[in-house]
Parts: structure tokens; sequence; C-alpha cells
């Protein structure tokens, strides 16, 4: 009996320990924004908070551009890949894909949030700050080897992000029929709003051009990330300061596929890497498959290789697991300064996605 | 004569035994050096069909490491902090409960399973979790993501520990405990003088399973941390962003604090059960 006691006297000690715990903490300051407040004002109180979020990896750099705009240091917080840290004020201002976390946020479908209007957002194109994302490459050597394959890859893919942003409904629900991550719902919402990226500028104006690289806006992705990424190797960062437009893209696949100006490809069986879980962010290809374009072309077969977490779609390309890849451009960036030799081919995105979201009062 | 022939005799043992000691440590240290040359020279790429873009030669890591001292002393503090005292927590609560366990006969062995299904949990799994769990313990991120790998990898060691503990303070040698008995010792004195250091060879064997482990589940769970910081987290970022030379750096750094923190652990266990 007295041992009974003992035990149950260490049980509830124990139990106590885990409840202080869990307990202490208590929030009190509001992690709200008043809707009249500048994006200035904004990001220096969840700066000065320490309250800004990101996903890192390099998917940081467009928000470090924004803090060091207004003078905050360029720290912030690991942000994992759900909005639970938005949701539970952990983090005040965070990081969104307009395509996919905004959505997350504001829809009211399963799986989503439910913010409605009681969220407001920057956007990083307004703040001068955007830098490219989604894009197409391959490695120097495979693009001179095989000249015909690139074109036609290119050509029959921008035919299919042409038919989707044409029709986004129907490319949602054939990317839910390839092995969606996503509801239906949020692939019909992401559809939606990658359109709207495939086809406007940093600028707001209108690309009828799908997948063209357009200069000005790839110099300025360059320039933001040669002041942002920190690279520890001294050959790295050597290679990275001296770097121009010219050693991570070229253009002239693309002119010869969008004039149709190509043989037959030289290989005929290719593959490529998404960034990402498959979801209408990369619904172009999805569509060149299912329609058929590639066969078009004059390739046998085509692989759609889905991405996530920690899979680097730029060492896949460069060490010839995967023919082509999708990433963001500061990645490839990054990539060619450690040694790499990675070549974009097209542009899909023409502006950024990335939106800091905050909530309003 | 005969004085002279066993000094000469009992040298030659010394110097044998001499001799087999410094074979024991030079003999894995010329390997490494052997390995070391065949990296340099590239001969290892050869060997295992790779490229000085995979695995970057080691002069190029020793520069990096060099070059940025600060910062990684800086990433180091953070992952020998966590996995010590996630260690000494975890071995703490690890001893306390195979104390439980023998006190409470009847409760041990369940507790015990209980126990080691914990262990069983993969660090990847364990580490977000309580990353979600220990968000309110304070508003400094650094703090709470420090909290939070500390009780990772605390978890991880505390099986271990309570598992071979358990077995040192009950598996004593044949009648030590009637021995006992018949002296008429009350519960406190078996303990102190029989069970506790019967369990000493034991704890050692527990935290040569448990140093290794902390030292991988703090590199592990700095990952999931909101605080971006630790050596673990520097091996991760930089294969991201395609920066293998750096990642390498880390790398080797990792292997160099798990090995440190291994010989400690030999040297306390030569010191303290020396005279058994």
């Amino acid at each position: 009996m007295k041992k009974t006691k003992k035990l149950l006297a260490i049980l509830m000690g124990i139990t106590m320990m885990f409840a202080m715990l869990t307990a202490c903490g208590e929030k009190e300051e509001s992690s709200n924004f008043d809707a009249e407040a500048t994006a200035e004002e904004i990001v220096v109180k969840a700066a000065e908070a320490g309250m800004v979020g990101n996903w890192g990896l390099g998917n940081e750099y467009e928000v470090q551009a924004l803090l060091t705009k207004y003078d905050q240091p360029t720290t912030y917080l690991s942000q994992a890949f759900d909005m639970d840290g938005f949701d539970d004020d952990s983090i005040m201002l965070a990081s969104a894909m307009t395509y996919n976390e905004l959505g997350l946020v504001k829809n009211s479908y399963d799986g989503a949030y439910d913010y409605g209007d009681s969220v407001a957002y920057i956007d990083m194109n307004d703040e001068g700050v955007a830098m490219l994302e989604d894009n197409l490459f391959t490695t120097k050597a495979f693009a001179e080897a095989n000249p015909n394959t690139v074109k036609a890859f290119i050509a029959a893919s921008m035919k299919g992000w042409k038919y989707a942003c044409e029709n986004p409904e129907e490319a949602a629900q054939i990317v839910y029929n390839y092995g969606s991550s996503v509801s239906s719902e949020h692939q019909s919402y992401m559809a939606a709003e990658v359109k709207k990226l495939v086809e406007t500028d940093m600028d707001g104006n209108t690309v009828s051009d799908y997948g063209n690289i357009d200069e000005a806006a790839i110099k300025q992705t360059l320039e933001l990330a040669q002041q942002y990424i920190k690279l520890d190797d001294a050959t790295a960062a050597d290679k990275l300061s001296s770097m121009a437009i010219d050693d991570i893209m070229d253009s002239s696949y693309f002119t010869a596929a969008s004039s149709g100006d190509f043989g037959t490809p030289e290989k005929t069986s290719v593959s490529v890497q998404l960034k990402w879980l498959p979801q209408a962010q990369f619904m172009g290809y999805y569509v060149a498959l299912d329609k058929g374009y590639y066969e078009e072309v004059g390739f046998e077969e085509v692989k759609i290789i889905p991405g996530g977490g920690d899979i680097g779609e730029t060492t896949a390309v460069n060490n010839g697991t995967v023919d082509f890849g999708v990433t963001w451009v500061s990645n490839l960036i990054s990539a060619n300064a450690g040694g790499m030799d990675l070549v974009e081919v097209a542009q899909v995105f023409q502006r950024s996605g990335l939106v800091l979201v905050y909530k309003l009062d | 004569m005969i004085n002279k022939n066993t000094s000469v005799k009992s040298s030659l043992i010394k110097n044998s035994r001499l001799i087999g000691k410094i074979a024991n440590i030079l003999l894995p240290l010329m390997l490494g050096v052997v390995i070391l040359i065949l990296w340099q020279t590239e001969i290892l790429h050869k060997i295992f069909n790779t490229d000085v873009f995979t695995l970057p030669l080691p002069s190029r890591i020793i520069n990096i490491i060099m070059d940025n001292q600060a910062k990684i002393v800086l990433n180091i503090q953070a992952t020998v902090m966590v996995s010590v005292f996630g260690l000494i927590l975890g071995s703490l609560l690890g001893y306390l409960i195979a104390l439980i366990a023998t006190i409470f006969p009847k409760w041990g062995a369940g507790g015990l399973t209980i126990v080691s299904a914990f262990n069983a949990i993969p660090i990847v799994a364990l580490a977000p979790v309580i990353t979600n769990w220990t968000k309110d313990v304070s508003k400094d991120a650094e703090i709470r993501s420090m909290v939070a790998k500390i009780i990772v990898v605390m978890i991880i060691c505390t099986a271990a520990m309570s598992i071979n503990a358990y077995r040192g303070l009950t598996e004593l040698k044949p009648f030590s405990l009637d021995l006992m008995k018949s002296y008429a010792s009350d519960n406190k004195s078996i303990f102190l003088k029989l069970r506790l250091p019967n369990s000493l060879p034991y704890v050692f064997t527990a935290l040569r399973v448990s140093v290794p482990a902390s030292v991988i589940a703090a590199l592990v769970s700095e990952y999931f941390a909101e605080y971006i910081i630790g050596v673990g987290r520097q091996i991760r970022e930089n294969i991201v962003l395609a920066q293998y030379s750096t990642a390498w750096a880390y790398i080797m750094i990792a292997c160099f604090i798990g090995i440190l923190m291994y010989v400690i652990l030999l040297i306390a266990e030569n010191i303290m059960l020396k005279n058994r």
C-alpha cells in the first residue's frame, strides 16, 4: 500500500512537470496588424519581434532582401511546410506561395485554415525584391549533346503550359488524376494562381510568350542572389560573385523551340525532375504528357518525377539521374557556384509567387 | 645471473607490451593516413567511381574549415550543448526509471518495455512532434528550439540507460544479496554498497551506446528546429544548396564531435573502473 502511494506520488510529480512545461509562456501581445499599416511598418514590427518565417534551404533570399530594404537583420524563423506556425501565432509574418500556402490560409476546404479576408500579404513583386522561381533546366553537357531533344522538350512542354493556362480547371483535374498530394479543390485554386504567375511579369504586364526568359528579370534575380546567397566555400563564393547571366541561361533553345525549328530528338526517352510533389504548380508538364504533346514532337517516353522534401533537383540533373529539372533560379545559381554546370533553357514563372502573409485586426 | 636474466625478461615483456600498445594506436592511425592520401590523390574517387564534386578533396575541406572558424565554433557549441545536456538528462532519467523498476519489480518489467518502445520511434518522427509541442516554452525561438532538441536527445538516451542500469541493479553476483541480508543490512545500504557499484559497468555499457546516439539525435533534430543553427542543420542546408564541399566540412566536424565524445567516455570509463 505504501509502495503504491509512493509510486502514485512519483507519477503525479512527472505529470506536473509535463503540465508545467506545456503551460508556461502564455501569449499576451497581439500579433495582428492594422489594415492601414504600410509594408514597412509590418516588416519592422515582425522583424523586431523575431517572428518572420521562411522555409530556408534556398527559399529565403527574397525575404532577406525585403528585411534589408527596411534596415532589419536578415535572420528569420525556420518555417515548417504547413501553416500551423502562422495559425498558432508563433510566426507573425509567414512565407507563403500565392498558389499554395496562401490558399491554405484563406480558403475553407478540407485541410485549409479558413482565414478568408482576415489576412493580407506583402507581395515581393511590389516591393522590388522579386526573384524568378520555377524554370526548366538541364546540364550544359546534355544540352550540347542533345540540342534537338532540349528544343523538342521545351516546345511540347510550353504547348502544355499554354493549354493549361487556357483551361486551368481541366489542367487541375489532369494533375489530380496523375497522383495528387492535395485535394482537388486546392488543385483548382492552385491552377488559377499558377496561371497568373505564368502569364504576368514582375511589373504586372501580360506575357503571352510562355517560357520566355526575360533578361531584366533574370538579371535582378542574379543580383539579389549575389547579395544574399552566403557561401562558406571561398572557391564557390568567388564563382558566385563573378557570375554573369550567360553562365546560368541560354535562350537559344527556347528561340528555336518557339519557331518550331528543330529536327528529331537525339534522345527519345527523357525524364524531368519536379521541385515538389505532384500539384498544379507543374500542370504544364502533366498536360503535355496527358495530351500527347511529347509524342507529337518525337518522344517515345517522358517520365515526370515528383520531388519533395530534401530531394535536390539540381543534384539529380547534374549527376544524370534525370535529364531535365524544374527549380528556382536562385537554386540553380548556388548549384553552379558550387561546381555544377547547369543551364536554364526556359523560364515558366514570370514573376515571384512568394508573399509574406499576416493577420489583420 | 639469474637475477639479471629475469630483469631482462621482464623488461622484454614490458617492451613487447609497449610495442603492442603503440601498434594499437599506430595501425589505425596509419590506415587513416593511407585513406587520406588515397583521397587527396583522387585514387579513392576512381575506386568508388565518383568525382571531386561529390567527394571534394581533403585540402579543400580543410580550407573551408580554416576560413570559417568562428561560424563553425558557434555551430559546434549548439550541437555539443544539445547532445551533452540531452545525454545527461536522458541517462539520469533512464537510471531513475531503472531504480523505480528495481524497487517495484512487478511494475518494472512492463515499464521498461514501454521505455524501450519509445526508443523504437525514429528521430525524424519524434523531432517535428516535439518541436510543435514545445512552442509555448519560450518566446525566444533559440531557447525553445534548444529545449525541443534536448528533449529528443533525452528520449533517445533514456532507453539504453534504463535497460542496462536495470540489469546492473538486479543481476547481482550469486549469494551477494543473501550475504547482505545475513548481515541484516537495510535496503538503503544494500543499494549503496551492492546495487550501485554493481550497476556501474552497466552504466558505461549504456553510455557506449548512447554517446554516439546522442550526437546523431542532436544532428537530426536540428533539421526540424525553428532556430537555424547546428552542425547537422549546416549539413542539410549546404547539401540542398549543392554546396558539397561545405557540407563535407561539416560532416567531418560531426565525425570529430562523435569521436571526441567517445574518447572522453573511454577515458572516464578507464578511470572509474580501474580498480575492478
